[in-house]
Parts: structure tokens; C-alpha cells; sequence
């Protein structure tokens, strides 16, 4: 597998086409609220979030796109992992995360687009269908 | 002559016999808050109903009273809710969720919260074998005894179980971390790659590449917030376990790899 390859699979802003003003700011991200943003008396699925580096680069990764996403900004000591939290559960609201992106078009049974990362979001995958390929058609005796 | 066993199930248990993909739409909806008796409805039937309440009704607070014991209930659920199940759930129930908190109120069989994402279950009576196979991320709490190989391929998230677990437990665990307070099963943190196994009572024998750990203040931390979240009282004395690292080979995985533990 070459580098380029790889990159294009595990980076949340290749896959989106762009970075994210969140990713570059922290002032974007400082007011996310960790604790009303997950379930129960603590962080809880946030725990085992923490940051880590991808291509040199501090990064958070976001299992919902399988895919990292980088931090430019400096990060004060002492609050890494509360930064890398911060900026995954807003790229998790915005609806940014590309697993979010497939929903509309993939999701096969009802659910909320963004998750449970955000109140009333509208609901996806009530109407899916089988994906059809151009010119395909079924083998004889299926 | 008394029926037993699976001869006494009236009902399909896997859910395979109902096509009718119609929500039933049985409930009693007050403002936020539903209930409906699930004595009469299939598995599929109830997963309808539940998401039909959450998703469309956007209903937060359900009761499913009667589950009687069915498997795969409560799951796929995506979205933060209460949920509390009035009586027993059988296999595979609550896989998959991501945000609900629910409160079982009697037992449960194999692989609860399987690969679950986020939440808390908090489970009265007893689970069976591979309780919290494959979680996450989330708290998964149960008041009564676990069996065999609970938390196998562990990827995050808290098991905390109140009673004792079964062989195996936390085999091929990943990350996370699991609170055991009465005895375990031999084989315990078989070939774990990484996570934290603290338990109160004795351990038969420990598996292969799982070790001792030393305490720090981040295991009081942790131990002691969890205690406080769901009401234990004051943490007992643990002794806590890690992977030795001897199996550990995490610099030569490829990327790919690498994410899967993630």
C-alpha cells in the first residue's frame, strides 16, 4: 500500500475534501459541553478517547468514519485529551464525520442522522432501497 | 403432563416468524414518557414499536413491560433515551446501542450489549456468557453474577459486575476496563492486548500474558467515581490486572489494524 492510499483512508479531512475551522481554532471548541453531550454521570464513552498522532500530526480518532482527525492548533498542556474530546464531539454535531454523510443514503432502517450526539435531528433511512447497477442484471436462476 | 423447556416457549423467540413489519403501535404516550406491554408481541414487533416511540414520536422515556425473556430486544438503538425493560431480556439484547440508559429489571442471557457504543445498562438479576462482548464504549453494570468469557474483545468502555464472572473473563480484551467484585473464573485477561481487570474477590488462575498492575491514583479515581455514579457505596479492596505485553506487538500493525482497536 503506498502513503498516498493510506492517507486518503484513515483522514477525516481527505475524506470530506477539506479541513474542518474547528480543527484549526480552539476557540470553536471550548465551549463544548463533554458531560451533556454523553450519556450517564460522566463522560462516559468519552473515556476511552484520548489524543493520539497521525503522520506526526496530534490527532483524535473518530470511530464513526474510522478515520483521524488532525489538530492544528497548539494544545495547552495538561488538557490533550479534554481538546481532542472537545474537537471529535464537534465534529460529531456538525455532522461532519463522514459516516454521518453515508447515513442519508445507506441507513437501513430509521434512525437519527446525527446520533445521539444531538437532540431532534431529523430522521434517516425510512426510505432505503437496494442500490441498483447500471446495466447489471441478475445471473439465470437467481 | 407439564410442558419444559423450549416446548413451553409460545411464541418465536428469534423473531424469524413475524414479516408483518407493521408498528404496532400499541403504546401509551404521555407527553415524553410511553409504556406498552410486550406480553403479546413479537421481537421484531417490539423493536418496532421501540424505535417507532423514539424516532418518530421522539418519545424519551420508555417502559416495555413483559419482555418475557425474548432475545435481540432493544437493539440498534441510536440515540439517547431511557429505557426500562420490566422483567427479563433473553439473548443478544441491547446490542449495537449507542446513547440509550437502561435499566433491566431482571436477568439477561448471552451477550448483552454486544458492541455496544455509548450509554449505561444497568442490569438487577444475573447475565449469562459473553456479557459485554465487544463493548465500546458506555457503562455496563450488572448486580448479580456473569458467566463465561464476559468482555471478550473488550474495545473500551466500564464493566462493572457486582456478583462473580465466569473463565475467561476479559479474554482478548483490547482497552477499556472491567471491575469484577466477587471471585473469577481461571483464564482471566487471556491473551488481553490491553485494558485494566480490577477484582474483589479470588481469581482461579490468570491467563496467559495477564499480570498484576500497580495502583495509582488514576485507578482510585476511576473506581471510586463509578461506585459513586450508581450508588455502590464505598469501593472494596481490588486487585488489579493488565497485559503483560509479552503478546504485544501493536508497532509492526497496519494502519488498518491499528484503528480497529481504537
Amino acid at each position: 500500500m503506498s502513503t498516498a492510499e493510506r492517507h486518503i483512508q484513515i483522514d477525516a479531512e481527505t475524506l470530506a475534501g477539506h479541513r474542518f475551522p474547528y480543527q484549526e481554532d480552539i476557540a470553536l471548541v471550548e465551549d463544548v459541553d463533554l458531560l451533556a453531550a454523553t450519556p450517564g454521570g460522566d463522560i462516559n464513552w468519552l473515556e476511552d478517547v484520548g489524543l493520539l498522532e497521525e503522520e506526526g500530526v496530534p490527532a483524535v480518532f473518530d470511530r464513526y468514519s474510522n478515520s483521524f482527525l488532525k489538530i492544528y492548533f497548539p494544545i495547552p498542556g495538561g488538557r490533550e485529551d479534554e481538546i481532542a474530546r472537545k474537537v471529535l464531539v464537534k465534529h460529531l454535531q456538525s455532522g461532519n464525520s463522514y459516516g454521518i454523510q453515508l447515513k442519508a443514503k445507506h441507513a437501513k432502517f430509521p434512525q437519527p442522522e446525527l446520533g445521539p450526539w444531538v437532540e431532534e435531528s431529523k430522521t434517516v433511512g425510512t426510505d432505503w432501497k437496494a442500490p441498483v447497477l447500471e446495466g447489471w442484471e441478475k445471473p439465470a436462476g437467481h | 403432563m407439564a410442558t419444559v423447556g423450549e416446548s413451553r416457549i409460545t411464541y418465536d423467540a428469534r423473531g424469524l416468524a413475524e414479516p408483518d413489519a407493521a408498528v404496532p403501535m400499541i403504546s401509551t404516550i404521555e407527553g415524553e414518557k410511553a409504556e406498552f406491554d410486550a406480553k403479546e408481541l413479537t421481537t421484531r414487533q417490539i423493536n418496532l414499536e421501540l424505535r417507532w416511540l423514539l424516532y418518530e414520536q421522539r418519545v424519551k422515556d420508555v417502559t416495555v413491560l413483559n419482555p418475557s425473556a425474548k432475545h435481540s430486544l432493544g437493539v440498534g438503538i441510536l440515540t439517547r433515551c431511557r429505557l426500562t425493560f420490566v422483567g427479563s431480556l433473553g439473548y443478544f439484547g441491547l446490542g449495537l446501542i449507542d446513547g440509550p440508559e437502561v435499566h433491566v429489571g431482571g436477568r439477561v442471557g448471552w451477550s448483552v450489549c454486544e458492541n455496544m457504543m455509548s450509554g449505561v445498562v444497568v442490569i438487577d438479576g444475573n447475565a449469562g456468557s459473553l456479557t459485554g462482548a465487544a463493548i465500546r464504549g458506555g457503562d455496563l453494570v450488572v448486580k448479580g453474577q456473569v458467566g463465561a468469557r464476559t468482555g471478550i474483545d473488550q474495545k473500551g468502555g466500564t464493566i462493572i459486575v457486582l456478583g462473580s464472572a465466569g473463565s475467561m473473563t476479559g479474554f482478548m480484551m483490547q482497552r477499556g476496563r472491567m471491575i469484577i467484585l466477587g471471585d473469577v473464573g481461571p483464564g482471566l485477561g487471556d491473551s488481553m492486548y490491553d485494558g485494566t481487570i480490577y477484582v474483589g474477590g479470588k481469581v482461579k488462575a490468570l491467563g496467559i500474558d495477564c499480570v498484576p498492575g500497580e495502583w495509582t491514583d488514576a485507578d482510585s479515581e476511576l473506581v471510586e467515581r463509578k461506585f459513586g455514579i450508581y450508588g455502590l457505596g464505598s469501593p472494596p479492596e481490588l486487585q488489579k490486572f493488565v497485559c503483560g505485553k509479552q503478546l504485544y506487538n501493536y508497532d509492526v500493525l497496519e494502519p488498518s489494524e491499528r484503528k480497529l482497536v481504537l
